[in-house]
Formats: C-alpha cells, sequence, structure tokens
C-alpha cells in the first residue's frame, strides 16, 4: 500500500494521462493496481492480527478483504487485455512484484508505524487511491467493463476513507497527536518515493559503471579463465579439504 | 525438532528467496528461546563459493554475458555476499555464533538425520549450489556423513529439466510439477534429442551439453536457439495446453522425454552409489527428490529397497539439514531423532481462533465433538471444504494442516476444484489421503515406499478396480501421488479420514494444499478465511469451527 501524494506524482498526473494513450499502457496499469491493492490487502490482514482492539479488527478484516476483491478485479481486467509476453503478463506473473517494488517492507507495517500512524496511512493512501481511481474511471471511459470496475470500486474506497477519517476523528478527540501523525506519514512516503526514485537512478548508473567493469576489467581475466577451464563432466571424487568441520562451518568459502 | 517454517508463509511472497528473519523470529519465539541463548545460527550454503562459480561462469562466458553480469553483480555487490552482516544484524547474533554449511552437504543431513535408518546411502540432486550440482554421499549414525563424489555445474539434472519447464512456457523453479504431470499424458519419442542434451558418463554420472543450454551464461534464460532447432518453437506461457491435440500431443510427448531420461540419468547414479556403499537404504535431497514419478522409479528399479525422502527437500530443506549437521558435526550434538512430523508451524488453539471469529463478527458454528461429522456430511453433500487444523506445514505439501479437501469419489469433483478455486491446468492431478491401513485396498505401494508415501513424495499405482471409483486423484497413467496419515502424524487429519471411510467405506480424500493459485499456503486464520472468500470453497473448518462462505461479507460469486 502506497499512501500520499507526493509533489512529484501530483506534477506528473497530466504525463500519466498522456501515456495511458500507450498501447499496453491500460492492461500494465491494472497489473501494476493489482499488485498494489494484493500488497495492501496483505498488510490490512496484518494490521487485523496485530491490533489490540476488536471493533478495529472488524473493520481492517474488511477492508482487507476489499483490497483482495479489489486485486483479483484488476487481474482480471489487465489479463482481459493483455498481450501474450508483454509488461503485463511480467507483472502480474511475477510473484516478487510486491517486495521489489517497495510496495511491501520486510517487517509488517502496522508494527512499523503503530496504530495511529497506520491509520493516519490509511486514510491517507485511501483518499489518494480514490482520486486516481476516479481519475481511470475518465481515462477508461472507452472500456465499459473498466469503468463500471472502477465506478464500483471507488463505492468501497470511500467507506475506507470515512471508516479510516473516523478514527482519526475519535483519536483527535481523546488528545491523540493526529496531525503529528499525519504529517510523519507524509514525511515517510516522501522519503520512501525518494528512495524510489534514487534506487532507479543508482540502478541505472551502477548498471553503466558494471557495464564498463565487465568490458574493461573483466574481458582479459576472461582469457585466463578459458585457459585454466577444466570442464569435468560425470561423477567427480570430492576436493580434499583437511579442515575440522569446526573450521569449515566457520568459513564462507 | 521444536519449530519449522518458510518465510514465505510470513511474507506472503512464493518461495521468498530473502533471508528469513521473520520465519527465524518466530521459530525461536515460540520454543521461548532469546538470541542470548542460542549456541549457533548455521547458514546452509556457502555464499563466496557460489559466488565464485557464478563469476567464474560469466568470465568463461565473455562478452555475451554482460547483462546476466550485471544483474548478479547488483544482486550479490549489494545484498547476498553480505548475509553474514544482514544475519548478524537482523537477529542480533554474535558473528562468532554463525556458522555456514555446504548447499549439498545440508541436503543430505536434511534427509539422513530425519530418516529412521541407522546407516544409508544419500543423494542429493538438484540445479545447483556452490558448485555441485549432484552429490553421494554415506551416512551412519554417530559418524560425520561422507562425501563419496559429486557432478559439478554446469552438468546440472534440475537445471536441464528446467531447461524443459521454460521450453514449455512454465516458471523455472514453480512449474516443475507441471512438467511431471504432463509427461503421463505424452510417449518418451524424443528420448534420443533429449539424451544429445543430457547423456550418461559410463561413470554412473552424467554430462549435459552446454551447446544446448543457456543457464551457465544468463541469468534469464535456460537454453539457447540450438535447443529449440532441435525440439522446435516452444510454448508461450499462458497459451491453451490440451495434450489431446496434436500440438499439445508434442509438448506432452517432450516432457515424457525429458522426464525418461531424468529418470534414467537417477538410477545410473543409484547404480553408482549402491556399488560405492553396498547399503541397500536411500535417502534423497534436493529439489529433484520432489520428482515424485521418479522416486517412484528409484524404488522400482534400483538396487534400493527403502527410500525417505523428507517433505522440505528443495532448498528450504537446507536450513533443517545445516542445524541438523552442526548439532551432529560441529556441536557434538546427541544423535537423537530429528522428531519431524507434519505441522511444525505456528499452532492455533480452538480458544484463539474463536476469540478472532467472535471479534470479526462472522457467523461460524461450532462443531465441538461433532467436527468430523459435520466434515464428512459436507463432504459426502459434495461442499469443498478448507481444512486448517493444528500447526503449518514444513515443506510445499498440504498434509493435512492446511489442505483443500473434497470426495474424491465424486464425479466431476477434479473439475470442480480446478475450476473454483485452484484455477490449474487441466493436466494436473490431485493427490489422495488415505489412512494408514487402508492403502492397499486401492493403491499397490510398491515396497520401501511407506516413509515418502507419508510425506506424498512418491506415486503409487491405483489398483484397476479402484480407478473408476477415485476418478478425481488417478492420473492418466494409473497412478496417484499418494498421502499415507498414520494416527501418530495427523491424529485429527487421521480421524477425518477414518470417520469418512465408516460413513462411505472409503477413508480417502482428495487432498490439496490450502492457497489460491499463485500464493503460498495459507498461514493464519485470516489467511484461510480472505481464501475462502476469494475462492468457490463452500466452507472452512478452523480447528473445530465452521464458517460458512455465504456468511463471508463481499464472497465472489
Amino acid at each position: 500500500m502506497r499512501c500520499a501524494d507526493v509533489p512529484l506524482d501530483l506534477a506528473l498526473r497530466p504525463v500519466r494521462a498522456l501515456a495511458f494513450r500507450l498501447p499496453g499502457r491500460p492492461a500494465a496499469e491494472m497489473a501494476e493496481l493489482s499488485q498494489a491493492e494484493a500488497g495492501g490487502g496483505l498488510d490490512m490482514l496484518e494490521a487485523c492480527e496485530r491490533t489490540a482492539r476488536a471493533d478495529l479488527r472488524r473493520q481492517f478484516f474488511l477492508h482487507a478483504l476489499d483490497q483482495l476483491r479489489r486485486s483479483r478485479l484488476f487481474r482480471q481486467r489487465a489479463a482481459a487485455l493483455a498481450q501474450a509476453r508483454s509488461r503485463t503478463t511480467a507483472v502480474l506473473e511475477d510473484s516478487g512484484y510486491i517486495a521489489s517494488h517497495g510496495i511491501r517492507g520486510a517487517d509488517p507495517l502496522y508494527s512499523e508505524l503503530g496504530e495511529l500512524r497506520f491509520l493516519a496511512y490509511v486514510w491517507l493512501a485511501e483518499r489518494r487511491s480514490a482520486r486516481r481511481f476516479a481519475a481511470y474511471q475518465r481515462l477508461m471511459a472507452g472500456d465499459p467493463a473498466a469503468a463500471g470496475m472502477f465506478a464500483e470500486i471507488g463505492r468501497d474506497g470511500l467507506l475506507h476513507v470515512t471508516y479510516s477519517r473516523a478514527e482519526l476523528d475519535l483519536a483527535r478527540q481523546r488528545g491523540e497527536p493526529v496531525t503529528s501523525a499525519l504529517w510523519a506519514v507524509r514525511r515517510r512516503c516522501a522519503w520512501q518515493a525518494w528512495m524510489r526514485f534514487s534506487r532507479r537512478v543508482g540502478d541505472l548508473f551502477a548498471g553503466l559503471w558494471l557495464a564498463v567493469v565487465y568490458l574493461v576489467v573483466l574481458g582479459p581475466f576472461s582469457l585466463l579463465a578459458r585457459l585454466l577451464e577444466r570442464d569435468e563432466p560425470g561423477l567427480l571424487a570430492p576436493e580434499a579439504d583437511d579442515r575440522s568441520a569446526a573450521q569449515r562451518a566457520w568459513e564462507q568459502a | 525438532m521444536v519449530a519449522a517454517c518458510s518465510e514465505e508463509r510470513f511474507s506472503r511472497v512464493k518461495q521468498d528467496a530473502g533471508l528469513p528473519i521473520r520465519a527465524t523470529r518466530w521459530c525461536l519465539a515460540h520454543a521461548g528461546i532469546a538470541m542470548e541463548q542460542v549456541e549457533a545460527v548455521v547458514w546452509y550454503e556457502k555464499p563466496l563459493l557460489k559466488f565464485e562459480r557464478i563469476l567464474v561462469s560469466q568470465l568463461l562466458g565473455f562478452p555475451w554475458t554482460l547483462e546476466s553480469f550485471r544483474r548478479t553483480a547488483m544482486t550479490w555487490l549489494t545484498d547476498k555476499l553480505w548475509v553474514k552482516n544482514a544475519l548478524c544484524k537482523e537477529l542480533g547474533i554474535r558473528p562468532e555464533r554463525l556458522l555456514f554449511g555446504d548447499h549439498h552437504l545440508s541436503h543430505a543431513a536434511s534427509a539422513f538425520y530425519c530418516s529412521p535408518f541407522e546407516r544409508a546411502a544419500v543423494l542429493t540432486v538438484d540445479g545447483v549450489g556452490e558448485w555441485a550440482s549432484t552429490s553421494l554421499w554415506q551416512g551412519e549414525v554417530g559418524q560425520p556423513l561422507r562425501r563419496l563424489a559429486e557432478v559439478r555445474f554446469p552438468h546440472s539434472l534440475g537445471l536441464v529439466y528446467s531447461a524443459f519447464t521454460a521450453w514449455l512456457g512454465f516458471r523455472v523453479n514453480e512449474g516443475e510439477y507441471k512438467v511431471m504431470g504432463l509427461a503421463a499424458f505424452g510417449q518418451p519419442r524424443f528420448a534420443d534429442q533429449v539424451r544429445k542434451v543430457l547423456r550418461p558418463t559410463g561413470d554412473g554420472g552424467f554430462a549435459v551439453d552446454t551447446r544446448y543450454l543457456r543457464y551457465h551464461q544468463s541469468a534469464t534464460e535456460s537454453y539457447s536457439a540450438a535447443f529449440v532447432d532441435l525440439f522446435g518453437a516452444p510454448r508461450f506461457p499462458g497459451a491453451p495446453l490440451d495434450p489431446t491435440t496434436p500440438e499439445g500431443r508434442r509438448y506432452a510427448d517432450v516432457a515424457a522425454s525429458v522426464q525418461a531420461v531424468l529418470e534414467e540419468a537417477i538410477l545410473v547414479l543409484c547404480g553408482a552409489l549402491h556399488e560405492r556403499t553396498g547399503l541397500t537404504d536411500l535417502c534423497l535431497a534436493g529439489g529433484v527428490a520432489l520428482n515424485v514419478v521418479a522416486n517412484r522409479r528409484i524404488l522400482a528399479d534400483s538396487p534400493f529397497r527403502r527410500l525417505y525422502v523428507q517433505p522440505a527437500a528443495g532448498d528450504a530443506g537446507g536450513a533443517l539439514g545445516a542445524a541438523l549437521w552442526a548439532w551432529r558435526e560441529v556441536l557434538g550434538g546427541a544423535p537423537t531423532p530429528a522428531g519431524l512430523v507434519p505441522g511444525m508451524g505456528r499452532p492455533w488453539p480452538d480458544e484463539d481462533l474463536e476469540r478472532l471469529l467472535t471479534e470479526l463478527h462472522l457467523p461460524f458454528r461450532d462443531c465441538g465433538e461433532e467436527l468430523l461429522d459435520h466434515a464428512v456430511e459436507d463432504l459426502r453433500a459434495g461442499r469443498i471444504l478448507g481444512w486448517f487444523q493444528g500447526r503449518c506445514e514444513w515443506g510445499p505439501r498440504a498434509l493435512g494442516h492446511r489442505s483443500i479437501l473434497a470426495d474424491p469419489t465424486r464425479p466431476g469433483v477434479q473439475e470442480t476444484v480446478n475450476a473454483r478455486i485452484k484455477f490449474r491446468e487441466a493436466f494436473r492431478p490431485f493427490a489422495p489421503s488415505v489412512a494408514a491401513g487402508a492403502e492397499d485396498r486401492y493403491f499397490d505401494l510398491l515396497p520401501g515406499g511407506q516413509g515418502p508415501a507419508e510425506w506424498m513424495c512418491v506415486v503409487a499405482d491405483v489398483k484397476p478396480d479402484a480407478r473408476a471409483l477415485l476418478p478425481a486423484t488417478t492420473h492418466v497413467d494409473g497412478t496417484a501421488r499418494l498421502h499415507v496419515v498414520k494416527p501418530q502424524a495427523n491424529p485429527r487429519y487421521h480421524a477425518l479420514l477414518t470417520r469418512m471411510g465408516q460413513q462411505t467405506g472409503h477413508p480417502v480424500l482428495l487432498n490439496t494444499s490450502f492457497n489460491l493459485k499463485g500464493d503460498p499456503i495459507v498461514a493464519t486464520p485470516l489467511h484461510a478465511l480472505s481464501t475462502l472468500q476469494a475462492s468457490g470453497l463452500d466452507a472452512v473448518y478452523l480447528g473445530r469451527f465452521r464458517v460458512d462462505r455465504r456468511d463471508l461479507p463481499g464472497a465472489d460469486s
């Protein structure tokens, strides 16, 4: 689950609208949304398991079921729109997508944020999703099945915005620092967006640098490797190793 | 053994390749052990040796390995090379307490130290570890495991099988089961072509002709253009696959051919291992040990008389083997039985389940002492059930703790489970569970196969007169991936099978893993309920409580 609008996200909105017209893009967006909703649903299930409040447990459970259902709807639509061997199918089949794209971290989001900040996160994320889904509904007006799906999902989303907002209001009445929680979540989201962007840039430069290393440094070593190459098929005797089990266990090689 | 669980059950990433931090923390918490009390944490392989193998392969493939080098360097330099630091930081363990096993040693230990054998030959076959892809061992209680011989990368049975998996349009490391299932529909008429790729070397081992393959030089491609010249155009992933059509038949014949050649190679390895050890008991581990059809062939045609395979025979089981190896051979621990049972994961007591269901405001029925009667009534009425009982299974098989169950004697149940829940290819069979003692009524399990049958790791012939009775769990070749359930291994599931037998005359159930396509097996009741909502399951039994799908909000129609 990704949370708040960040300036970059807002600035890119018109670009996204244009990009949406590219062939295959709507299907790929559906696939990405499917993964994002699946990740969000898992976060909600974890929150449901961890919260100490029985009333919230039910809310989180219903929310999780909604998100997982959304994920399935997006997946079905993406699969219907996708071409064989497209980015869409790659996203749909990537079982590690949620982790590799920062949708979920290694630790449960609820444990990381705590209850108040988690609720702030849910409210911001759902509010953002509601806006995005409304935009998708407009962009996909030519695809009645998709537009209908977004309309239905938008209604569900409204319920999530409402309950999370109500919870924050109650927390404010109890004197809990809701405003600072909201800002903390916004800062976290902005930081994570920056980190994702930095990582992409870093990966790009690292890839270029490694290509240079490969061509310049590895080339000569490859000649050496070929000279020393021993292709030994069949059963081989194990290499002699006179280290004790304890010594071997200590070493990584 | 106190606890064992895969990281995927926590992260919900199928076959999660990340560090198993949450699983480790849970195991320690379950055992009530603080990290300061831990004598050793053992990693199941040698990262530096593995990196060396990858780097050398890329040097040998220069200049065609640029993309592979870029990918692996970024993964290894930022992550995998620093596994020691990461484990110390995440788990809070002191570096001197962190030990490193060897990939195939971990596999071998996972099989031998869990087996009931005092002495046994041990064969480990997988894709690749550090350098070895196949290893031959001898194990004896009280003695260190002795490595007798090995086959080294790029010669690998597992990676060749995976190359065919990719060519057949299935996902590598996930679709190998599908190749095995598809093989039964074909004839091995391409076996000679497969033998060009994989040939015996005459010394008990085998060799791979790397001209046909790419896995040694590429992170994303398994086979080469020469492979396509040999076998024809690959199948598009996701394209329809019907073995009754000419094209589907061709794919099935290739699957049958690679399965046949794999079995030949394993039998030759078994012959060499038997010759070196003179033993008649065999422990098998590594990803290839999950090839249940090949396991049956070992029982039928190798010199070994008894076979043992533990349920997490793939890389997940490396953790088990590494721990057992360090306990016995490094720390000098007592050679007590490992105590492996099907459920080693998180337990969910009935009180916790009742509280959860109550707090979720879900209508449920407390079946109390009549749990089995209710479940059998559902099954007899043709309902498909989620069965969530006790502790989560260790390994990829659902063994009656997190299972989807149906009555296999009902016509059309296979199609129903496929269409409403699993969305699997129609050519893949479902497995039968049978109460121990009744298996001989329905199945011809080869002598020595009792051990793997308890872990659903071997196929058995379905008796001719039982095939019409159990259509949903009988494969096209008349075999079934049998699961024999003993009361001491899983009392409640055994009792359910027994009650089914009392009421229907047949103590047999269709048993498939409790998950949706692409998901790991459910671990918690919330996962079970969300799967119930998302699928065409009729009801789920959480402990002694029954939840009907129609009572769940937003259940898909």
